[in-house]
């Protein structure tokens, strides 16, 4: 383990902002959020700020992406077809570990399966990843239950734990080891790996009762999810409140459904694009033509629950689909999200 | 690649949001949660406002008509050729359609343009009849023309009464912050004909008989009186008519109203008594497309002044909008009976004082509304229209034979293909400006991206045309106007951009004595004492139409959708929420008609066969779509679907112009 | 027989339409040869398989492959259903469309040959069940008895009436035709194809059936099959699924726990009712 000054971190970024476009953690203004955003400016990165709204999913899976361009000329029947490689190595930085493990979950579906997603592969074989330990747990979050957090395991080209001080750096691959040679970090002493996991061990007792509560819940949940006990009226109950916005969807760390379209651009060529889309839409799986396999609302909502904490989902990530961000629960204008919907399943079981 | 913050320009909720903005497009799109009315929270149509942006329907270069075709011109070309044709009218000749989703600066601007170098009052917005109406009753009520209480205090509320509509379509934000408030331990009732959503979520979902709403407002009213529910003393201090309204009240036939409303007394008893004990009470009703009618308006304002819910903290009654900045644009008197901040056109004083201010010669003529202008045996002969679908729809034979037609517009659209002029305009991502919601939250929207080639502001346009009529404005930006509108509309007295450029949102009245804005109407800070508004005495305690008749036995409801969007020029823009319409209408390809379980059964109906539906003055055929959310002796229609509004709304303007509470009788065929 | 599959994956491969014939009422049967000839020697594809086309300028569509995987001319089949497949079908001969694909596991062949092969097809159903059909019949030694149960709405909706004709020519292909209601000149069966399986004398003993069609029949067509005691593992169907990427990752046709374009489009009855969602 490596030792980083607190004033070393502007080095750090700035030796980054070299070789990659950074993206990290940043406060806006005039609303006091905190935003994963690209950071033009490295002194923008707020490492201590909370966690962000938005998780990073979108550096590597655009909300709206061009991934090919064509031109059919119809007189003479000519047609020009490229593919979009214009990426450029990306650093995301103070990754919290709930949303390393989304970009984990994420590989494992886009580039383990039978087939690879080449424009998903594009963006992630360029990125740096540096994550942040979460010593202290915000409200919504519940990454204890969902093994996701506070600290990341793997999956960082270097991880930070800040002791108050200035930070404990662990090594993550040989990108990683390398810029900490360039930086001189210097070696940290032999009581660090006790301090870290001290740190760690006291930001997981902080954690929210609701949380702490669930914790074997959400494993309950998947299992009467999964073997389909969950009774009816329960998917109706959460269906009633549904808004039919997508926003659980969107700001989900591992959701990863898309549309695509071709748009006709004024100048005569077309852009096939990507955008973001969600099961909890009528139109998601209705095939052209008039059958629709999946209409009421309440097979939606089910449909997403059971992607999130289904066994045989958490077998395309190896592990649940939910990270324990907590970030459903706060953008549902129907007040449904993750958290709700196992409180729910827990109260069918203890009938509370 | 990077967010801004921004304002949805969707609907009157105005939501927080940050845009994605990558090489001067947006590309994405974030709820915010800092922003203290939406809470990080957007709608389907929010999620997807990148998708609208990325269009290719966009006007890039002003255009002239040469016979069938366009000519592509430059600004000053197309400048001068207006005004050239201008000047050929006189004010009363011409008419101004201006545009709700506009920003408050463009829309000030298009006002004074027609009032101060047009010399015409002939302006409106078209579809501000509905909140037209819910300001004179409120400014009649209350001194306050718009919602009197805010929305901030919402999950507090203990008390909470949605009217009509369908508002987890219309407004979702706010239809959330009522089901937060619901959870949170509000006692929830929905007045509707519909089984809406919002009723699906209530406590209490109660359907009066088609056009007795009004009705049961004053049974509520009349029965907090006969209970004894009221404190009188504070009543008679705070209310100038009191006296009359108490006569009123005794006068009425409690009885037949409850007979003929077809609502039980005892739940409108313990309604009544839920009300008063409430501390905090809200009352939501839409204005618009979809708006009450004015006896219902008032019928709830006194129902609310009565149970002592005006001009106190934490109560509101809260008219909702729409469209993004419909309350705007009536804030800056869009409107032939509204001069800028409320000022009543038929009282000279207001006009002596617009004279003084900008500086110029007023006409005082009454003006009429677009529609009107349209109708008449004598109508205008011309139009100047800011991004608009809907009125083209209407009166599309009409606006064809005039002799001039300028659109101002961003996209193009069937106004656009009938114009002799058209001006590309910026969107609202492209320049700064203020949208002014619901709840009367100013906000400014900062330019995000540049404008396709020279496409420039409306403000900038009018500015340019104004001069080539002899008036030299001379504005050099967005913020320019805005200081001049805080000298104008005395509610925006202490808003600049300068100001709201670190908030998020100021809510009118702000003034000296409010900087930071206000939150709600309190009663000891009012402009006058309160009345109870009696004018519609006559027609508010009985229903609003003789009960159905033999030839048109059915009550036709027509309603709204989560995808659709102002006639969907917008929405059509769109990728996801225009499958999801095309979803649905899949299903009914030729538009569908909800009829109840109990007559469809009685009529033999199957699903999705097809129907006629007649009315006095049109037919339509549409697919039956049988439903458990409405009552037998109605039948309900979607707005949205395609062609039902040009062959047979809008055959009906007169009696659609009543809005959702008046039921259209019409009958339904079995079509062989 | 397997030959290796190396699909189009991301970008589309241009090939021109080279006729076009009008197959029934909505329904339009697309020639096509790949623009690049090293393309055109290598597309290899397995009965059941799908293909993503593109019409350029509007988009693309997932459609299953009717034509056999030897010695047949490349084409495709469409109903004009959405806006995509309307502009397809308004492309003339010589215009360009673009190919991905092919995806989808296909028809198991090396497990059922030798067995009697029993298909019921629906209207279009007979579309993605064409390929094997053909396949079959190409081997026509290898598989016992051949049978086509097909149904549609009037005898004007029934799809490949020319390849009908000419698989007939093959001895032993036994074909049973119905149509909903009496037609002047129609002399086969009428009414629903479901009451036709019921009627006809079925092979039951070492036979798979083959099923598509709209989910009505479907299910009506699977409960006489089990009556007659064809055992669940046994029936396949094609499956349809709105669809976007075909490479299992936009995730719009997932059924319960599999996705159809990479899990499917073939899938045995027994698999399709533990799937856990209607189909």
């Amino acid at each position: 383990m490596y030792w980083l000054e607190k004033d070393q971190v502007v080095k750090l970024t700035g030796k980054l902002a070299r070789d990659y476009a950074l993206f990290g953690p940043r406060r806006d203004e005039v609303s006091g959020q905190v935003i994963f955003d690209r950071l033009d400016e490295p002194g923008r990165l707020d490492l201590q700020a909370a966690i962000p709204y938005n998780p990073p999913k979108f550096v590597l899976f655009p909300h709206y992406e061009e991934i090919l361009k064509y031109r059919y000329q119809k007189q003479t029947r000519k047609v020009t077809i490229e593919k979009i490689d214009k990426l450029q190595p990306k650093a995301l930085v103070g990754l919290r570990s709930c949303d390393l493990t989304g970009i984990l979950c994420l590989d494992r579906f886009f580039l383990g399966q039978e087939f690879v997603d080449e424009f998903y592969l594009e963006h992630r074989k360029k990125l740096f990843l540096i994550s942040s330990t979460c010593v202290r747990p915000f409200p919504q979050c519940f990454c204890v239950c969902t093994d996701s957090g506070p600290a990341a395991r793997e999956g960082f080209d270097l991880d930070l734990t800040f002791t108050g001080e200035g930070y404990l750096v662990l090594v993550g691959s040989k990108k990683g080891q390398k810029l900490v040679e360039e930086l001189q970090l210097k070696t940290a002493g032999p009581e660090a790996a006790a301090l870290r996991k001290k740190m760690v061990d006291e930001s997981v007792s902080s954690f929210d009762s609701f949380a702490l509560e669930n914790k074997a819940w959400i494993s309950r949940a998947t299992n009467r999810l999964t073997t389909g006990f969950v009774k009816p009226e329960v998917w109706e109950y959460i269906g009633h409140q549904c808004f039919e916005c997508g926003a659980c969807s969107f700001v989900c760390p591992t959701c990863s459904c898309f549309n695509v379209e071709d748009v006709n651009d004024n100048d005569g060529h077309t852009d096939r694009v990507r955008t973001w889309d969600s099961c909890s839409f009528e139109g998601y799986t209705r095939m052209a033509g008039d059958h629709n396999p999946r209409k009421p609302v309440e097979d939606r909502r089910n449909k997403r629950f059971f992607c999130k904490l289904s066994y045989s989902q958490s077998k395309k990530y190896l592990r649940p689909g939910c990270v324990g961000c907590g970030r459903c629960a706060r953008v549902c204008p129907g007040d449904i999200g993750l958290p709700n919907v196992v409180t729910y399943i827990r109260r069918e079981v203890t009938g509370e | 690649m990077s967010y801004h913050r921004g304002i949805c320009n969707f609907c009157g909720t105005g939501c927080g949001h940050l845009l994605l903005v990558e090489n001067n497009r947006a590309r994405g799109v974030y709820p915010l949660p800092g922003h203290p009315l939406s809470r990080g929270r957007l709608c389907v149509r929010g999620w997807h406002i990148h998708e609208l942006l990325q269009t290719d329907e966009r006007i890039i270069r002003p255009m002239v008509r040469e016979g069938e075709t366009f000519r592509t011109v430059s600004y000053q070309e197309a400048i001068d050729y207006t005004a050239r044709e201008l000047k050929k009218f006189s004010g009363r000749e011409v008419a101004f359609l201006g545009s709700p989703r506009a920003s408050n600066e463009e829309n000030y601007l298009f006002g004074k343009f027609a009032r101060a170098v047009m010399k015409s009052n002939n302006i409106s917005l078209s579809s501000d009849a509905g909140l037209e109406e819910s300001a004179r009753v409120l400014l009649e009520g209350c001194g306050w023309p718009a919602m009197t209480g805010s929305l901030s205090g919402l999950r507090q509320a203990d008390f909470i009464l949605v009217l009509g509509g369908d508002l987890t379509r219309q407004n979702p934000i706010i239809a959330s912050e009522i089901h937060f408030a619901r959870r949170a331990g509000a006692f929830l009732v929905t007045i509707s004909p519909r089984k809406t959503q919002m009723a699906r979520l209530s406590r209490i979902h109660l359907r009066p008989r088609p056009g007795t709403l009004s009705m049961l407002l004053l049974a509520m009213a009349r029965v907090l009186a006969d209970e004894d529910l009221i404190d009188r003393e504070s009543l008679a201090g705070l209310v100038e008519n009191w006296q009359a309204y108490s006569e009123y009240l005794d006068s009425v036939d409690r009885d037949e109203i409850f007979r003929l409303t077809g609502v039980e007394e005892k739940e409108v008893i313990s309604l009544a008594r839920k009300l008063t004990a409430a501390k905090s009470a809200f009352a939501f009703y839409p204005v618009g497309i979809q708006s009450l009618d004015r006896q219902s308006m008032a019928a709830l304002f006194n129902l609310f002044l009565l149970a002592g819910k005006v001009g106190r903290p934490g109560c509101g009654l809260c008219p909702l909008t729409g469209i993004s900045n419909l309350l705007g644009s009536l804030d800056m008197g869009l409107s032939p009976s509204f001069l800028p901040g409320y000022f009543p056109a038929d009282r000279e004083g207001s006009w002596k004082r617009l004279e003084e201010l900008w500086p110029v010669r007023l006409e005082r003529w009454p003006g009429k509304n677009a529609a009107a202008c349209l109708l008449e045996d004598n109508p205008v002969k011309a139009l100047l229209v800011v991004d608009h679908d809907e009125e083209i729809i209407r009166n599309l034979n009409r606006i064809k034979k005039l002799e001039l037609v300028v659109y101002f517009g961003a996209y193009q659209n069937a106004f656009s293909r009938l114009a002799k002029v058209i001006f590309p305009r910026t969107t609202y991502i492209e320049g700064d400006g203020t949208y002014t919601n619901s709840e009367r939250r100013v906000q400014l929207s900062q330019k995000k991206v540049d404008p396709p080639g020279e496409v420039r502001p409306l403000w900038e346009i009018l500015s340019r045309l104004a001069g080539s009529l002899g008036h030299d404005w001379n504005y050099r930006s967005a913020e320019d106007i805005m200081s001049e509108i805080s000298r104008v509309v005395p509610q925006y007295a202490g808003l600049s951009h300068l100001k709201l450029k670190d908030r998020l949102g100021i809510k009118w009245p702000a003034d000296e004595r409010h900087p930071e804005g206000t939150d709600c109407l309190l009663a000891e800070e009012a402009s006058q004492k309160f009345r109870f508004v009696l004018d519609d005495r006559e027609s508010s305690d009985r229903p609003r139409q003789s009960s159905p008749g033999q030839e048109f036995p059915f009550q036709l409801v027509i309603g709204r959708s989560n995808y659709f969007w102002h006639q969907n020029s917008i929405m059509k823009r769109t990728f996801i929420p225009r499958r999801e319409y095309n979803a649905l209408l899949l299903l009914y390809p030729k538009g569908f008609v909800e009829v109840s379980e109990e007559d469809a059964r009685a009529l033999g109906l199957r699903e999705k066969q097809t129907v006629k539906i007649i009315s006095e003055k049109a037919e339509v055929r549409l697919a039956v779509r049988i439903s458990p959310d409405i009552l037998p002796g109605m039948l309900y229609i979607p707005y949205f679907v395609d062609d039902m509004i040009p062959e047979f709304l809008h055959r009906q303007v007169a009696e659609l112009e009543k809005y959702e509470e008046f039921f259209l009788p019409v009958r339904l065929e079995k079509v062989a | 027989m397997e030959n290796k599959l190396v699909p189009i994956i991301t970008v589309p491969e241009a090939a021109t339409v080279t006729e076009i014939r009008d197959e029934i009422d909505e329904v339009k049967t697309f020639f096509f040869t790949f623009d690049r000839p090293e393309i055109e020697e290598a597309f290899r594809i397995r009965s059941g398989q799908f293909i993503m086309g593109t019409v350029f300028g509007a988009g693309e569509f997932a459609v299953s492959l009717p034509f056999s995987p030897e010695s047949d001319r490349k084409h495709i089949s469409v109903r004009r259903v959405g806006k995509v497949t309307a502009a397809l079908h308004e492309l003339q001969p010589g215009d360009k469309i673009g190919i991905r694909g092919p995806f989808g596991n296909g028809f198991p062949f090396e497990e059922i040959k030798g067995k009697n092969m029993v298909y019921v097809a629906g209207g279009i159903g007979l579309i993605p069940l064409r390929s094997s059909i053909v396949h079959v019949l190409q081997h026509r030694q290898e598989f016992g008895r051949v049978i086509l149960v097909y149904g549609a709405r009037s005898s004007k909706d029934l799809m490949y009436k020319e390849s009908i004709r000419d698989w007939k020519a093959t001895s032993g292909f036994e074909t049973y035709f119905t149509i909903d209601r009496p037609e002047p000149g129609w002399n086969g069966e009428v009414g629903f194809v479901n009451q036709l399986v019921a009627r006809i004398d079925l092979p039951v003993e070492n036979t798979v059936a083959f099923v598509c069609g709209p989910p009505v029949m479907f299910n009506s067509v699977i409960k006489e099959l089990k009556i007659k005691g064809i055992k669940e593992q046994n029936i396949y169907s094609t499956l349809e699924r709105h669809m976007k990427c075909g490479i299992g990752k936009c995730q719009h046709c997932a059924i319960g726990r599999t996705l159809v374009c990479v899990d499917g489009p073939v899938y045995t009855y027994k698999q399709i009712k533990t799937l856990g969602e209607q189909i």
